[in-house]
């Protein structure tokens, strides 16, 4: 899923004429309080990374003149949250707040359906007050084909308890937003909060929009806009990850790779496909090993792309085994896998003789793959073992070569 | 017996040409399924392995009765495929893409629910019914007899390489499948768990049901919920994969987009709870399918 940034995403919302705050992006403290200076008002700092929940981080900080501004800014800029230096802010003009409400559209894949949430209590404890005041809450699911009409918009902020003019404003916003939400193939579209100020205007305070991947191919326009490889969006991505990116990208068409670096481990993990990683990850911690990665690849690979995964697996310091196991495959040629792989070991000069491997691989072309890692020494299975016999090889070899204490 | 496919389906191709469909409709008819039709609008009149190939649905319905369609069209033309399925009355459309956008699929599954026709996938690898020997997909590759003898137990995955293996966990304990769905790994999807166990409960040719899980959805929750209203009496041996995911920092995906973690509900430790504690058999590791099943049926019974 493609996270936009705030201010993109702010940007995308005017364009259906939902009102936002005038703001800057600046990326040193100086640049800030010009900022502050040229909007002329209180303002609000904010860092801008992709994750969630800033205010609570301390990254969303009000400043009263240009001074303060300065001072704050260099503040937040030496922040990192989850991971994510703060290295830009946005600085946009402070509301005068009357009321902070809540506005979120999502799929509720649960009942295949489009989910509208409003709520008159917004601000940054949102979740808990939904949960405890269920008054103040309503949830609508729009028939997917229809959408949102606008007698409905006003249905739920009328049950909510708004009237007169911000009944009429609040109704145009939320069909806007669905409008939005609907044209931009959003999987997520959440204003929180979303504010009537003392003149009565109502406006997208701040925003959160997640597009769906695989509809980009739609909205050409906002390719420069979206962050792709955020669905491990709990840290940026390692040098390796990158890496292995590239290699899953070159050959987009034929067969998938994918891998994430975990915290220490010894043993290389190339596993397929989805599900089938999963299982092994969990049996592999079961029995005591310490994956060094996380990898999924199928879809009958090429031999460059297997060489590539491996190559990355390979290469993390640390790793002194390899676990090589899927499912037994409908259509993936287990020879290339055999051929990408010690194509990899070959050029990083690892000896199976020194370095435990075992490969459970059962597809297409096995037998060749049979020959080819049998000749170069390396322990194959297909069918002869489950999943589950694969890991307890690949632990128990680990301990013959390295001993008791390599647990 | 089976569900979902037998030897009334009628079966067409949408997307025939295509390099993957192309390859699966030639392991299809080896396999002893037929096939009866292709559709790729601009290819009328041709022939692919010996499939008459037409430009609309519409054309192939009237020349052979097509009641079930697979759909290999690109993502962009997956929401199209499915309209004409359902405007032709096909009564099971089952989708193979990957990569659909999810508001198109919010769409055809909301259109084909009101036309009562049923849907497996997007993303899906395939259906099959070993004693019928039918098959929808890429399932079993050009091998199905490797993983999917005939037998007496459902299979249900999330996984579609799982399918397969979880099958050959089964073969391998002396028992046989009688239909494998992998029911694919979107967080969208037509046909859930619920969906099919309704079918398994009523199918004569099916003991007991095997389901291979993943993190993500709710799908187990509310499998937990039919099994304890006594919607669903027979045996399910449930599996769920990605424990560890618990341990990973919220946010991580794993697998299929539909394996996110979300407030507790989705958590296989919670799954695995609510299906214990409605009866299901919850198995820790995928060889001990094969304990329970011989536990339930003994060790004769293996295969019939």
């Amino acid at each position: 899923m493609a996270r936009l940034l705030e201010d993109q995403a702010k940007k995308l919302l005017a364009r259906y004429g939902i009102k936002v705050p005038e703001f800057r992006i600046v990326s040193t403290a100086d640049e800030a309080g010009k900022a502050a200076a040229e909007l002329g008002k209180e303002v609000v700092i904010k860092a801008l990374v992709p994750i969630g929940k800033r205010g609570k981080a301390g990254a969303v900080r009000f400043a009263g003149d240009t001074q303060e501004a300065v001072k704050v800014a260099s503040e937040i800029l030496g922040l990192t949250l989850s991971n994510y230096p703060v290295e830009r802010l946005l600085v946009e003009e402070k509301l005068d707040i009357e009321q902070e409400l809540y506005v979120s559209i999502t799929i509720d894949s649960s009942v295949k359906k489009p989910a509208v949430i409003a709520s008159t209590a917004g601000g940054m404890d949102v979740e808990e007050i939904i949960q405890k005041e269920k008054d103040k809450v309503k949830i609508y699911h729009p028939d997917p084909i229809l959408g949102l009409p606008a007698f409905k918009a006003r249905e739920i902020w009328s049950e909510l308890g708004m009237s007169g003019k911000a009944l009429l404003d609040l109704t145009a916003t939320l069909v806007s937003l669905y409008r939005a939400w609907a044209d931009l193939d959003a999987y997520l579209l959440e204003v929180n909060p979303l504010v009537i100020t003392h003149k009565g205007e109502v406006i997208a305070a701040a925003c959160v929009l997640g597009l769906d991947d695989s509809a980009l191919y739609r909205h050409p326009d906002l390719a420069g806009f979206v962050q792709m490889g955020m669905e491990r969006a709990w840290r940026p991505l390692t040098e390796l990850e990158k890496q292995a990116v590239e290699v899953n990208e070159k050959d987009p068409y034929r067969g998938t790779a994918r891998y994430t670096e975990m915290d220490g481990g010894d043993i290389g993990f190339m596993c397929g496909g989805g599900g089938g990683s999963l299982l092994m990850f969990d049996t592999l911690l079961e029995f005591g090993g310490k994956p060094a990665n996380y990898s999924e690849f199928g879809g009958n690979p090429t031999a460059e792309k297997v060489y590539g995964l491996a190559k990355v697996i390979l290469s993390k310091p640390g790793v002194r085994g390899l676990i090589v196991a899927q499912n037994i495959t409908n259509n993936t040629q287990v020879d290339l896998v055999a051929q990408g792989l010690l194509r990899a070991l070959k050029e990083l000069n690892i000896d199976p003789k020194t370095f435990p491997i075992v490969v459970r691989e059962a597809g297409v072309n096995e037998d060749e793959a049979r020959r080819l890692f049998l000749q170069a020494g390396i322990d194959y299975y297909a069918e002869e073992v489950s999943m589950r016999e694969a890991a307890q090889k690949i632990i128990a070899k680990m301990q013959e070569y390295y001993g008791e204490g390599s647990r | 017996m089976a569900i979902l496919i037998d030897k009334n389906s009628r079966i067409a191709i949408q997307g025939i040409t295509g390099r993957e469909a192309s390859m699966v409709a030639r392991h299809t008819l080896a396999y002893g399924t037929p096939v009866l039709a292709g559709i790729t609008p601009g290819k009328g009149g041709q022939e692919i392995h010996g499939i008459p190939i037409y430009d609309s649905l519409k054309a192939a319905c009237q020349e052979h009765g097509i009641n079930t369609t697979a759909v290999y069209v690109p993502p962009a033309f997956v929401y199209d495929a499915v309209l004409e399925a359902i405007d032709n009355n096909v009564k099971l459309i089952w989708i193979a893409t990957e990569n659909v956008p999810q508001h198109d699929a919010l769409k055809f599954l909301h259109l084909a629910k009101e036309a009562a026709v049923i849907i497996v996938g997007p993303n899906s690898v395939g259906i099959i019914s070993p004693g019928e020997r039918m098959k929808l997909g890429a399932i079993g590759g050009d091998n199905p007899d490797r993983c999917f003898p005939p037998g007496r137990i459902g299979v249900i995955s999330r996984s579609g390489g799982m399918t397969a293996e979880t099958s050959w966990t089964i073969k391998r304990a002396g028992f046989g499948v009688s239909t494998a769905i992998s029911i694919g790994g979107d967080s969208l999807i037509g046909s859930t768990p619920c969906d099919l166990l309704a079918l398994f409960q009523e199918d004569e040719g099916t003991d007991a049901v095997v389901m291979f899980s993943e993190p993500g959805t709710t799908f187990e929750e509310e499998v937990a919920e039919m099994i304890a209203a006594g919607r669903f009496t027979k045996p399910l041996i449930s599996y769920i994969a990605g424990r560890f995911t618990e341990t990973m920092p919220e946010n991580t995906v794993f697998g299929h987009a539909g394996a996110i973690i979300s407030q507790g509900r989705g958590r296989p430790s919670q799954k695995e709870k609510c299906l214990r504690e409605a009866g299901a058999y919850v198995v820790r590791n995928l060889d001990e399918i094969g304990d329970v099943l011989r536990s339930l049926f003994g060790e004769e019974k293996g295969g019939q």
